[in-house]
């Protein structure tokens, strides 16, 4: 599950260390942190209703990239048509995946840990069919999101891609958030996220929530997976970029949603800075040093809640 | 005894004492963990340093290969253990990719993704073999000693154990902390069997293999950990020719044991019985 992590475009991202160049990696900062936080926001979803960290979420996340990609090429679809089926597509490989890994699991027993290693399971299972199916090569999507600079009013320039990567997950991000507070399942799931237990007594059908549940964070995760594949091209171990979003959603907090996205953006422009103004191959460095920072100071991480043992 | 039978034994030696390590964390304590190569390599690198540019004997430098993995258990567990919930998993992929990155960029010291040659071979089939049984008795004996009693009850229920005295948070640390001393060693070994090693050897899929090995043989015994490594390490050597296959039937077998056989082959039994009834009396 090892993959070069380094962006293709790491030209851009050296220049002289001036404001301009602080600004264009500020943005490009917030742009890259607002896609891993679709990844961490659906991903902390699951854990606050399972409590077990769902390791198939990168797979969730190459089958978006892999579907947008298969209809681009296959059947000439336009990037909205090819989007929203990879949307659906992997929403529906995560509902799948619920219903064939982790539901015999859940009713037979409570032991998270087994849950925990039947998705790693599934992380292996689904990565390594797109190693025989689509081959391990790296794939570069069409030409279907523009990647053109943009100036900014003269202070900065950056690429339209990184403007709409960050526009298209402010959006989503919202749209879930409307979701979880104004919707009746919205309620249940921020019920669930309280108590699963307690939510299925008051009436809620807890399987069908977990059902929703893990459609909301596949397709988040393949609206990640399209901008990553993007900005990264496209192969099948493309999901181990979720080890990032999991650092996000631990420097946020486990199980916080705000959470999960603070902690994105703040991962994002820590990357970013690092490699505009120290070193592009420091970045990784910096990011699992912080996950370990966040782990000795503050182990609930920002906004998570006390989850220590208490008898 | 040919020079591949040979090697395979000795890899099967070097396998199984990281399989204990992990299976006392994981079976034993319920503590799952993405980045225990982590350890191999560190003592696999320690060791290494040591015997090629200090010249030290590598029976000393490989012990101390196993106590600075010791050293780095210690540093990450105390504060994620202390936590339930899966802090210490994700701190573990963390913890496994840093020091793979830091490997990789330090040159003046690991020489950097290329790897570290020249190590002296000291990894012959006895010494592997001794390590592997003077390592095998003890953690037999662990298991079965109080210490491993109060490790399965932290396992099966955190809070009734606490209530019975139990120091749990101390527990999965030192728990943590012997199997990463077993993982260094078994690192170090693979040093000095392969008389190479790279960065790229420690990544995540071996962790990963490292803890499939364990939850294929049964969560929760030592011997299914043992039976489960030789299955693996002679499947994966008959299985080279379709090498790309292999990872798919991996992860497939270990979604299917959890879904219709969650305890493994060996459930929570051990083979053993023969081996284990000395050590009972003390019980």
């Amino acid at each position: 599950m090892r993959a070069d992590l380094r962006s293709p475009s790491s030209i851009r991202e050296r220049g002289d260390p001036s404001l301009a160049t602080l600004i264009q990696q500020i943005i490009n900062g917030l742009s890259l942190g607002s896609v891993y936080a679709l990844i961490a926001v659906g991903y902390s979803l699951v854990y606050s209703i399972l409590l077990f960290s769902n390791f198939a979420h990168g797979g969730f996340l190459v089958i978006g990239g892999y579907i947008c990609y298969g209809t681009l090429r296959t059947f000439g679809t336009g990037i909205w048509m090819s989007g929203a089926l990879a949307l659906a597509g992997a929403g529906l490989a995560a509902v799948l995946t619920e219903r064939l890994a982790y539901r015999p699991i859940r009713e037979r027993t409570n032991v998270t840990l087994y849950l925990l290693i039947a998705s790693m399971g599934m992380s292996i299972v689904i990565e390594n069919i797109f190693v025989i199916v689509a081959g391990g090569r790296f794939r570069a999507l069409p030409p279907v999101i523009p990647t053109a600079p943009v100036n900014l009013m003269g202070m900065a320039t950056t690429s339209a891609f990184d403007l709409l990567s960050l526009v298209s997950a402010v959006v989503f991000l919202g749209a879930l958030q409307l979701f979880l507070s104004k919707t009746r399942w919205g309620l249940a799931i921020r019920a669930a996220a309280y108590d699963l237990r307690t939510a299925g007594l008051m009436g809620v059908n807890v399987n069908l929530l977990i059902s929703i549940v893990f459609f909301v964070a596949g397709a988040l995760a393949a609206v990640g997976g399209i901008f990553l594949s993007v900005r990264y091209t496209l192969y099948p171990q493309l999901g181990a970029i979720t080890i990032k979003a999991f650092v996000a959603a631990v420097i946020g907090g486990l199980g916080s949603l705000p959470g999960a996205v603070v902690g994105s953006l703040i991962l994002g422009l820590a990357e970013m800075l690092t490699a505009g103004f120290i070193s592009s191959q420091m970045r990784d460095l910096v990011v699992f040093s912080m996950l370990v920072v966040t782990l000795l100071v503050k182990p609930t991480g920002l906004f998570g809640k006390s989850v220590s043992e208490k008898v | 005894m040919s020079g591949y039978t040979e090697g395979i034994l000795i890899l099967l030696c070097i396998n199984a004492i990281a399989a204990m390590g992990v299976s006392l964390l994981t079976g034993f304590t319920g503590i799952f963990s993405l980045g225990h190569a982590a350890y191999m390599a560190l003592g696999a690198y320690t060791t290494a340093i040591l015997t090629v540019q200090h010249d030290i004997h590598w029976l000393p430098a490989i012990l101390l290969g196993g106590v600075v993995a010791v050293a780095v258990a210690y540093f990450i567990g105390v504060p994620t253990l202390k936590l339930m919930g899966d802090y210490y998993a994700i701190a573990s992929i963390g913890l496994g990719e840093a020091i793979r990155l830091i490997l990789e960029n330090w040159q003046s010291v690991t020489r950097g993704a290329r790897g570290y040659p020249g190590i002296d071979p000291y990894t012959t089939l006895p010494v592997a073999l001794a390590f592997f049984v003077v390592l095998a008795v003890f953690m037999f004996n662990l298991i079965n000693s109080r210490f491993g009693r109060a490790c399965k009850a932290c396992r099966d229920d955190h809070i009734a154990s606490s209530l019975l005295g139990f120091h749990t948070a101390r527990i999965r640390v030192l728990s943590l902390m012997i199997s990463a001393f077993y993982c260094g060693v078994a690192g170090a070994l693979l040093g000095g069997f392969l008389s190479f090693i790279q960065p790229v050897m420690f990544d995540m899929l071996k962790s990963t293999e490292l803890t499939a090995v364990v939850v294929f043989g049964g969560l929760g015994s030592m011997s299914g950990s043992l039976l489960g490594t030789a299955v693996i390490t002679l499947v994966t050597e008959l299985f080279r020719p379709i090498s790309q296959y292999r990872m798919l039937i991996y992860g497939a077998v270990l979604v299917i044991i959890m879904v219709l056989r969650p305890e493994g082959i060996m459930g929570n039994r051990e083979f053993l019985s023969w081996v284990k009834a000395p050590f009972r009396r003390r019980a």
